[in-house]
């Protein structure tokens, strides 16, 4: 059987630079910081992490942010609130 | 500009089957470029052929197209117009979509990934249209007519190929919709009572513009009965309004496609879209007690609690937002029937005119030929 050639239909996955972050953890404890997505639910299974998160580590404090709508991204206003008042995020779903 | 034939020269650009239909087909369904329905193989000549009615850069992505954010290309978007059945003259109204989902209000990504059984409904307007045969009248929503059904898959495929909008891992849609296989309309202009939805837009009549929409399938309105404008609009508020409907929640833009005939009837004492518009969402309306204690606790008391956290039960739920956001267009055949499009809700339409390269409208698919 004869071979043909196909123009791929696809598109790759483009090149990221992914960021290393430069902050450490406070040696008082972690800031946590929470986007809550709006899900249904979703504010109850965060709240049971950052309970369980507590019980594991020292936490100074905690921010939560939420967006509006969970099909819509988080603001930059919102994204660089948790980068400066948190040193991780948790960012979760329920339905 | 890069050729077309430099162009297939990189790295991963093109690959290579055995050359057979049955073996082209089980090779591009293995690899996942697929909607599931046989294709046209995607040949370097035949996109070629493809993108001989492209003025724009072939290496130039008019879209990256979420959740993969890959880059559609004129030269990768050929290539899934070609398996979806176009003509080469299609393939300026397939980029032209793609585009307009582009725009941040439309919410690509949202609609591409979400649970929700939505598609882009792809609403064709102006001379454009009718010169490459799409169809606006009977069967509209249906079967049987290349250019919609071409056109429309091709888009999706693109959606599904080039954004990875792969069931179950980009594309969460729980139960999905036929509609994602293409749901591609042109307007009725000539049989509408109405200006066209291009011109309400603010488009001259004779631009070409597609409109897309975060869009359900479509559900019947059948009226056999009604000889007044009140008539037929009180069956098409009774079959709006329902509980499990996003537009009940969120913002949107649902669309309602009515009939020729039923368009004649209501026009026929002289309502404006405007004033239909409002008719409709003054009384699609439900009562917030028809939906479920959790839903209004959660949903209507805890959620949109600027609006209802007090609100009481009698309180009207209307099936869209603004009376002005309900988009209206006439399509179809002969008939006592119309169609109610629902949609994601948390999208806005796009809507997006034919242009050259050099910005200026197109008033024939000709005028983008090369050469």
């Amino acid at each position: 059987m004869g071979k043909i050639f196909l123009v791929v239909p696809d598109a790759p996955i483009e090149d990221v630079v992914q960021l290393k972050s430069n902050r450490t953890l406070s040696s008082g404890g972690i800031r946590l910081g929470i986007l809550d997505n709006s899900k249904a639910n979703a504010d109850h299974l965060l709240n049971l992490i950052i309970e369980g998160v507590k019980k594991e580590y020292k936490v100074d404090s905690v921010v939560i942010k939420r967006k509006p709508t969970s099909s819509r991204p988080a603001t930059d206003q919102v994204l660089d609130e948790l980068a400066k008042e948190a040193d991780l995020v948790i960012s979760a779903m329920a339905d | 500009m890069s050729s077309l034939n430099a162009l297939l020269k990189a790295p991963g650009a093109m690959v290579e089957c055995d050359d057979d239909p049955e073996a082209v087909y089980e090779f591009l369904c293995s690899k996942g470029w697929s909607d599931g329905l046989p294709v046209i193989p995607p040949t370097p000549e035949r996109v070629e052929r493809m993108l001989a009615y492209c003025d724009r850069d072939f290496d130039k992505a008019v879209i990256k197209v979420p959740p993969r954010f890959g880059a559609a290309t004129p030269v990768r978007v050929a290539a899934n117009a070609v398996m979806a059945g176009c003509k080469p003259e299609y393939f300026p109204l397939v980029l032209l979509a793609l585009e307009a989902m582009a725009e941040e209000q439309y919410n690509l990504y949202g609609t591409q990934a979400t649970t929700h059984p939505c598609t882009p409904m792809l609403i064709f307007n102006g001379p454009v249209a009718k010169q490459v045969g799409l169809n606006s009248g009977h069967n509209v929503m249906g079967n049987y007519f290349r250019a919609n059904a071409a056109i429309g898959r091709a888009v999706r495929l693109s959606l599904v190929n080039i954004g990875a909008a792969i069931p179950g891992t980009g594309d969460m849609a729980t139960a999905g919709t036929p509609a994602k296989f293409t749901f591609c309309v042109a307007e009725n202009e000539d049989n509408s009572p109405w200006e066209p939805l291009h011109v309400e837009l603010g488009f001259p009549r004779d631009a070409s513009t597609v409109t897309v929409v975060a869009a359900e399938g479509p559900h019947n309105v059948n009226d056999h009965e009604s000889i007044t404008p009140e008539g037929i609009l009180t069956m098409v508020a009774g079959t709006m309004p329902n509980t499990g409907s996003n537009n009940a929640y969120y913002e949107g833009q649902p669309v309602m496609a009515f009939g020729p005939e039923h368009a004649a009837t209501v026009a026929s004492g002289g309502m404006t879209k405007k004033q239909v518009k409002q008719w409709l969402w003054e009384r699609a309306t439900i009562p917030m007690s028809k939906f479920s204690q959790e839903g209004i606790d959660r949903r209507f008391r805890r959620k949109l609690a600027d609006q209802f956290a007090n609100a009481p039960l009698d309180t009207p739920i209307h099936m869209w937002q603004k009376p002005d956001d309900l988009i209206i267009i006439v399509t179809g055949g002969a008939g006592k029937h119309s169609q109610w499009v629902p949609t994601f809700g948390n999208t806005r339409s796009a809507t997006k005119a034919l242009k050259r390269a050099d910005g200026e409208l197109v008033k024939s698919v000709e005028e983008l030929k090369r050469g």
